[in-house]
């Protein structure tokens, strides 16, 4: 089957030799949910832009439902749907009229869902969008990605500067969806709750690359971070010699190692290797896993 | 309730708690239990989460599902080696005494935890614990 989504080998610079995405390659199948991680300027709203036809890829190709993004701009765009960061809608129109608008331009157009979400977001038709609460402007926003019912949905950052409350409404949907239409999602978050909810693929983006591909049970489950004395190896490549080993970073008196595998094992291979004790390994939640992959070195190698 | 940020993923924290609501009697034999669908907005999880928690429990030998129908607890659960249950319960044992004692806490008061817990277990679940 063609993916809904395919990035093969996509570089993209806003400034000469300065990659924001170097090489980027993953697709994407019908149905299929993948969260978009990485810290900020990783570049997944460049990525997104590029998926959107916003953007157009410096090298290397997208393909959306088989086609260029850019080929058949109207009939690509009606069947994504498109939340960005900073979405901006029209200030001076209603919430009535911007979904006319959508009405308009979308023949799929689910007046049933309209009304459902309408009513769930408790968003009143007759205010000006200027006079919505930044969850609000969210809510019209996701109301007008999802009513024409897309086969592809790409939010980028949907839930950023979201209350708690409003973040598990926009979640709920989500996952509505999910149910109801089996729609492919692709969704960038800082939020790792957010995207242990949502399940499926985490893609980790760190300096213009994929990091990380993988289900994310599998990855909880088949990785984990040793604490390792900084005194028992000189340099990193030490613990990097080990077979498994995905990073190692200095974190005050310990090295911090990402490592494929169980912990037990891991924890003996590495008791082998390096002839000491006092090492712990442990299976760790997404957000630790996250900071271990793409965090800074803290401390000074001793 | 599920936690996303425990040390298990969610479908293994789901996982535990059917079998936990099987060991205390809260779900019995042949009883339906609830949709992915449902489990999944119930829950806001990733209905193939649930799918995964289901499908392992299948493969285990304490669900079957009935094509159309649902899931349900199995009629006959799965008899376990019994000896091997039993160095199960031990080790745990073991790993409970050691973590109370770094806590402080003496033989006598790991006895009373333990009491608690045995209640907490046979208590009715609350609204959003069924599961």
């Amino acid at each position: 089957m063609t993916p809904v989504l395919d990035f093969r080998a996509i570089e993209r610079s806003f400034k000469r030799n300065v990659p924001v995405l170097n090489g980027v390659t993953f697709a994407l199948e019908a149905g299929e949910v993948a969260g978009l991680l990485g810290r900020n300027g990783a570049g997944k709203t460049t990525l997104i832009r590029i998926a959107i036809g916003m953007l157009f890829p410096h090298a290397g190709s997208v393909r959306v439902f088989g086609a260029s993004p850019t080929a058949d701009p109207v009939g690509i765009k009606r069947r994504i749907g498109y939340v960005a960061e900073d979405q901006v809608l029209p200030a001076g129109s209603s919430v009535a009229e911007l979904i006319a608008l959508h009405r308009y331009l979308f023949p799929r157009w689910d007046g049933a869902l309209e009304r459902e979400l309408l009513d769930r977001f408790a968003l009143p038709p007759a205010s000006r969008i200027k006079h919505l609460s930044k969850g609000q402007a969210r809510q019209a926003a996701l109301l007008c990605a999802v009513c024409h019912r897309p086969e592809l949905l790409l939010l980028d950052e949907p839930a950023g500067g979201l209350d708690p409350a409003a973040r598990r409404e926009f979640l709920e949907t989500s996952i509505q969806l999910l149910n109801r239409e089996g729609t492919a999602i692709l969704f960038s978050s800082h939020h790792m709750n957010d995207v242990e909810r949502l399940g499926g693929r985490v893609i980790l983006l760190d300096e213009g690359k994929v990091r990380l591909d993988e289900d994310l049970d599998r990855l909880r489950e088949g990785v984990c971070v040793a604490l390792v004395p900084r005194a028992s190896a000189d340099d990193p490549a030490a613990l990097e010699r080990v077979p498994g080993c995905l990073r190692v970073r200095p974190v005050s008196d310990d090295w911090h190692a990402v490592f494929r595998g169980e912990p037990d094992a891991v924890q003996a291979s590495l008791v082998t290797a390096l002839g000491v004790n006092g090492i712990r390994c442990a299976r760790v939640p997404l957000e630790e896993l996250f900071i271990e992959m793409v965090g800074g070195n803290r401390g000074e190698p001793v | 309730m599920i936690h996303p940020a425990d040390e298990l993923p969610i479908y293994r924290q789901i996982m535990r708690q059917i079998t936990e609501a099987i060991a205390v009697g809260r779900l019995k034999a042949g009883e339906k239990l609830p949709s992915h669908r449902d489990l999944s907005e119930q829950l806001v999880i990733a209905p193939l989460t649930v799918k995964k928690a289901y499908d392992e429990l299948e493969l285990l030998g304490f669900l079957e599902t009935q094509r159309g129908r649902g899931t349900y607890v199995c009629a006959r659960l799965p008899q376990p080696d019994p000896v091997q249950q039993m160095q199960q319960v031990r080790d745990t044992a073991r790993k409970l005494l050691s973590q109370a004692y770094l806590a402080g806490l003496r033989y006598p008061d790991v006895l009373q935890v333990l009491e608690q817990a045995g209640h907490a277990l046979a208590a009715p679940p609350k609204e959003e614990e069924k599961v």
